[in-house]
């Protein structure tokens, strides 16, 4: 049995090195895309065989997921720019760039197969399921106010590097917007009439799963980025069936509701402060209340900046010449 | 949270991230928020340093846990004299922004935009920056880093142009693998120690799995802080963006990598002779390199980012004149040199800058032909480049001092001729711009009858010359900044 | 031979490939991806680092970082993703490519 599962996961690595290999080197750019969100789901795999089920559901909603409708977006937009939307070879839209010479290939081929066999080497001398976090973990359990361990390292133990990794997400719909802002309205993607219909029922379910992914990050794998993973897959679904279309009166809610998550933790870590605590150290009996009200807030978020991630512009803002009218008020 | 140290160290992390939401929050202020702000972290800068001087370093243990499973903030005197440099040269560049990018009414198209990403942006590569210099969790130094190089790399975009996006793509792509390879270095660390602090670091045996961590991490840093040949990525980014953003990236942003170089060389276990000595050869590398193209580039401030990857160059061959028996002093040389450079670089960007925005245009060669003499402006330059050229008595002369005293003690001769040859190459890179302040016979040559002389100047010239003085200044005080930053390094080097 | 080991040494050569592809590739978009690979093989080494003989439950502190990791890397993705899109448009119509405008 346990050999059958150990050629299970043989196969699995195989295929998904595989995968890679393919991804890089298929000539179609949209086959790449499919191969890189295959990669990813066979990633997600091969990370519930290795007992990581709240990995696996981020890698599937957000590294996969959010990161393939990220390029699909991209690529669209390449297509229809250089006029290639239809054709079906549409593969080097700009002039081919110079090749890189043979030479180069050969000595990075090299240098990156020492690399890995350097790295296989230290990686199979390193004591595997070696000293860890574990013990650690069981014992400050009971204090976290959370039941999951992952929840409780991403929002109690490890807060920090968790805001600040919503920092990032901030930083990057800044530099979004700030790239793309005087872009043309460019149209998303159109869905015929059968997929708006479809997305008009899925919608509600979709926003019930989000939610109860969410709240199910407390006991069960799931959590803030799962849930406002897929609560981002609602919101574009709504920005492509045209149910919703950001208008410039809603720049300011938006900008609201990107920092909300970032706010409401740093107000809380700082908060918690002032009885002569730690920042970031929950009252005892309020941990598992503060933790859900940060988590609801992120989750608000994260959903919200994944959607204005892929829909990339700020809502309303007109190319030149209306560009400075705003600054001028 | 009582003590006024930890009260420092927090506030020195959550001032600008509360600044920075507000910026986004409310586009029309946040020039006022902005320049609050940088002035506040200033201000929270100066009471840390003065508590690091009385009381000595300070921990603060998030969330209560404590390391190795909680992260901890921990402040000695390097890292104060880290966040004070950065807080004083982000202050100097906010009041330098406040021109390009303040004011209620926005001067043009070409700013109106721009000024409403600006602050947030900056505000944010501040938290990130703060972060850094207390942190002392690897992990959450990836994290750090990441949060400095998506706002960096909005800075490097700002102008829009197509050099600055084409300069900001490449930047990206580095910034990502780089961080990608310490993500991996950290991976192994976590394999081979199963925590990740870098107190656990220290009490470490050496490994294949943490030689591997090592060299990830070096690998990566490297390329972040820009040193040959990991460099292609730096000039055209420093070069294209708009001058304060370029005083940010070049004066403060290549720091974080490089601090946390030197932070890893501290606590890694064994380091070995054979990274020291390759660290020198990089080092030699990018200053001859960087000089040759600082000699050969056309415009000021291609010119200066070049300069940059000289002095990076320079800083590791600081760390390296001793080798690994001498890092347990040859690492204050190297901040010596990376507060020199912060200071001096951040007041060369914004003068060069200054002059672009006066003269019209930064070619080099035309610098003599135009009528206008932004005289304070390139005073600032001047300044600055006497720090960084090394010229007594400025903090650079101090910081090169010694690197040769250091690796004369040590008998490498040849990283004293390495210094004294990127010593005279900036000497003659820096030359051609003044030789452009200087002559002004080829205007009247070129305009019959002669032409009246224009006054460049405006109020904002101050600010870079002030900081470029400072960095001259600071020379004089360098027996105390040494002893600031030994601060919390008693025991010496492990 | 554990999965540990199995996945581990999957994640190293991804990590490779991407490299190799960050170095080599031309191409943005695939470059883009290359970085995206060398970050999963990354993610890889932490998850197997984390496992542990069954019963013992895995250690969640590198779960926590790797989830982290993802979300970080899509940022950077998608601010990628922007500046190749946006580059994309201005290469495509060169009569309107904006000078180098003093700031």
């Amino acid at each position: 049995m346990t050999d059958l599962l150990l050629l299970f996961d043989m196969l699995l690595g195989l295929l998904i090195i595989g995968l890679a290999v393919a991804a890089l080197r298929v000539r179609d750019l949209f086959a790449m895309v499919v191969m890189f969100v295959t990669f990813g789901l066979m990633t997600a795999l091969a990370w519930v065989r290795l007992a990581a089920p709240d990995v696996a559901l981020a890698e599937a909603a957000i590294g996969t997921g959010v990161t393939g409708a990220l390029l699909l977006k991209t690529l669209y937009h390449l297509r229809r720019v250089s006029g290639t939307l239809h054709l079906p070879e549409a593969l080097s839209e700009r002039p081919p760039d110079p090749q890189v010479p043979r030479a180069v290939i050969a000595a990075n081929a090299v240098m990156c197969g020492l690399v890995v066999i350097g790295l296989a080497a230290a990686f199979v001398t390193a004591p595997l399921g070696g000293p860890g976090f574990d013990a650690a973990v069981a014992d400050a359990m009971p204090e976290s106010g959370v039941d999951h361990p992952v929840t409780a390292v991403l929002l109690n133990f490890r807060a920090y590097d968790t805001l600040m990794e919503v920092v990032v997400l901030l930083a990057a719909v800044i530099a979004v917007w700030l790239v793309e802002r005087s872009l043309p309205q460019s149209d998303p993607p159109v869905m015929g009439e059968v997929y708006e219909g479809f997305a008009r029922l899925v919608l509600p379910g979709a926003v019930v799963v989000g939610v109860y992914v969410l709240w199910a990050g407390a006991v069960a794998p799931g959590g803030a980025f799962q849930g406002g993973a897929v609560l981002a897959a609602v919101g574009l679904l709504l920005l492509m069936s045209h149910v919703y279309e950001p208008a410039p009166a809603h720049r300011a809610a938006a900008r609201g509701l990107f920092v909300l998550g970032v706010a409401v933790f740093t107000g809380v870590a700082l908060l918690v402060a002032w009885g002569g605590r730690a920042v970031f150290e929950y009252p005892p009996g309020l941990a598992k209340p503060l933790i859900l009200l940060i988590e609801g807030m992120v989750t608000i978020s994260i959903a919200a900046t994944l959607a204005a991630l892929f829909h990339g512009r700020e809502p309303g803002v007109q190319p030149r010449p209306a560009d400075t009218s705003e600054g001028a008020q | 949270m009582t003590e006024p140290l930890q009260f420092w160290m927090v506030a020195l992390l959550f001032l600008p991230l509360i600044g920075a939401i507000a910026a986004f929050v409310l586009p029309r202020h946040a020039p006022i928020v902005g320049m609050g702000v940088a002035l506040g972290v200033t201000g929270a800068a100066v009471g840390l340093c003065w508590q690091v001087q009385s009381v000595g370093t300070g921990t603060v243990a998030l969330g209560g846990w404590g390391a190795p499973l909680g992260i901890n903030l921990h402040v000695d005197g390097l890292s104060a004299a880290m966040l004070a440099m950065t807080a004083g040269v982000g202050a100097v560049v906010s009041m330098g922004a406040v021109n390009t990018f303040g004011g209620r009414v926005a001067r043009s198209a070409e700013t109106a935009r721009p000024r409403q990403y600006f602050w947030p942006l900056w505000l944010l590569l501040l938290t990130g920056l703060n972060g850094v210099y207390l942190g002392t969790d690897i992990f959450n130094l990836y994290v750090m880093i990441e949060v400095i190089a998506l706002a960096a790399v909005g800075l490097t975009v700002l102008s829009g142009s197509l050099a600055a996006l084409r300069a900001g793509l490449d930047y990206m792509f580095a910034s990502i693998l780089g961080a990608l390879l310490l993500l991996m270095g950290v991976g192994f660390v976590y394999l081979q120690l199963g925590r990740l602090d870098f107190g656990g670091l220290a009490g470490a045996d050496p490994s294949g799995a943490l030689v591997a961590a090592l060299a990830l991490m070096f690998v990566g840093l490297a390329l972040k802080t820009a040193l040959f040949p990991l460099h292609f990525w730096l000039p055209a980014a420093h070069a294209n963006a708009t001058a304060p953003a370029s005083a940010l990236l070049s004066a403060l942003v290549v720091k974080a990598a490089l601090y946390i170089i030197v932070r890893l060389l501290q606590h890694m276990p064994a380091p070995g002779e054979a990274l020291v000595v390759l660290m020198g050869l990089m080092g030699t590398g990018a200053i001859l390199w960087g000089s040759v193209q600082a000699l050969r580039a056309d415009r000021l401030k291609l010119l200066v980012a070049w300069s940059t990857v000289t002095q990076i160059g320079l800083i590791f061959v600081a760390l390296a004149q001793a080798g690994v028996a001498g890092l347990a002093h040859s690492w204050k040389a190297a901040a010596v040199l990376i507060l020199a450079h912060g200071v001096a670089k951040g007041a060369m960007f914004l003068a060069a800058g200054r002059i672009r925005a006066e003269v019209g245009h930064d070619r080099i060669r035309d610098l003599d032909r135009s009528p206008v003499r932004p005289a304070l402006a390139q005073l600032a330059f001047a300044f600055a480049a006497v720090s960084l050229i090394g010229l007594p008595p400025s903090l650079g002369f101090i910081g090169k001092w010694m690197v040769m005293e250091g690796a004369l003690a040590a008998g490498n001769w040849h990283w004293v001729v390495i210094t004294m040859t990127g010593t005279l190459f900036s000497l003659a890179y820096f030359s051609r711009v003044f030789a452009g302040f200087l002559r002004f016979d080829r205007v009247e040559a070129d305009v019959p009858g002669g032409v009246v002389e224009q006054r460049g100047r405006a109020p904002m010239d101050y600010a870079p010359l002030a900081l470029a003085a400072l960095g001259v200044a600071l020379g004089l005080v360098a027996a105390p900044i040494l002893e600031f930053l030994e601060i919390g390094r008693a025991g010496g080097w492990p | 031979m554990t999965p540990a080991l199995i996945y581990g040494l999957t994640g190293i050569v991804v990590f490779g490939i991407g490299l190799f592809g960050a170095l080599c590739v031309r191409d943005r978009l695939r470059r883009l991806l290359a970085l995206n690979l060398c970050g999963m093989g990354a993610a890889f080494v932490l998850v197997a680092g984390a496992w542990r003989m069954p019963p013992d439950s895995a250690d969640p502190v590198p779960h926590a970082l790797v989830i982290t990791g993802i979300v970080v890397l899509v940022s950077a993705t998608a601010v990628a993703l922007a500046l190749i899109r946006r580059l994309h448009t201005l290469e495509s119509a060169p009569e309107e490519i904006p000078e180098d405008t003093p700031e």
